[in-house]
């Protein structure tokens, strides 16, 4: 069984190593792609289908009928935005299909404050070689296939 | 047993007079703590969290994706 994970949103792919944060660029929570959105407002889509699992203005997981999970994550250290300029359209254990709009936000506002606005893209507690990548490098448009997970 | 973790980890970060403040973020608790040397480390590897990074007086814990529930039951036993 193997399950697509589709881009969050539309930007430069960008290796994890690349992410200035030492828990997504170690890895440490699982392995992943991250993608660096361009500077206009967008929104950001469920990778997967599935529940979400965990909601926060600023990320999310989505867990597929699968039992796999996965992160998004809108920028870095974005936590400290107290959920400002993010506008959420599900609530946490709401069943959403791969592709569906979860949030609304603005990556020129949260590099404006001072913020890094990459999205890590992070298969939860995954082996590395689980994971196929669709592609390394170039562009992505949102809902295109970032990487598929097998045996998840 | 989640219970049990959230106490553990607690202890590992100096008990309930160190902690400032908690916040979780998905897959880990950023504390805000009175002293940051108090962090025992050793005890949170044994706990089993990822992994522990220090910056400035803040020190993040890594625990997996079950943060948010963690850092509501330390707060519970606050």
């Amino acid at each position: 069984m193997s399950v697509a994970v589709l881009a969050p949103v539309s930007g430069r792919v960008v290796p994890l190593t690349e992410v200035g944060d030492p828990v997504f660029a170690q890895s440490i929570v699982g392995p992943g792609i991250a993608v660096e959105p361009a500077d206009e407002a967008t929104e950001a889509v469920a990778p997967v289908d599935g529940v979400v699992a965990a909601l926060h203005p600023h990320a999310f997981v989505v867990t597929s009928p699968t039992g796999v999970s996965v992160l998004v994550h809108l920028g870095i250290d974005t936590v400290r935005l107290k959920g400002e300029g993010f506008a959420l359209h599900v609530v946490k254990g709401e069943t959403v299909r791969a592709g569906q709009r979860l949030v609304d936000w603005s990556p020129p506002a949260v590099r404006a404050a001072g913020f890094a606005a990459v999205c890590p893209v992070i298969a939860l507690d995954a082996a590395p070689e689980a994971l196929r990548m669709a592609r390394d490098a170039g562009t992505v448009s949102v809902g295109a296939e970032l990487f598929s997970w097998s045996g998840g | 047993m989640s219970q049990d973790k959230a106490a553990a980890i607690l202890a590992a970060i100096g008990g309930t007079d160190n902690v400032i403040e908690i916040e979780p973020c998905i897959t880990r608790l950023r504390c805000e703590l009175t002293d940051p040397e108090l962090v025992d480390e050793q005890a949170l590897r044994r706990i089993g969290v990822h992994g522990v990074l220090r910056s400035g007086d803040a020190v993040q814990i890594v625990v997996g994706p079950d943060a948010d529930n963690l850092a509501s039951d330390i707060e519970d036993l606050r």
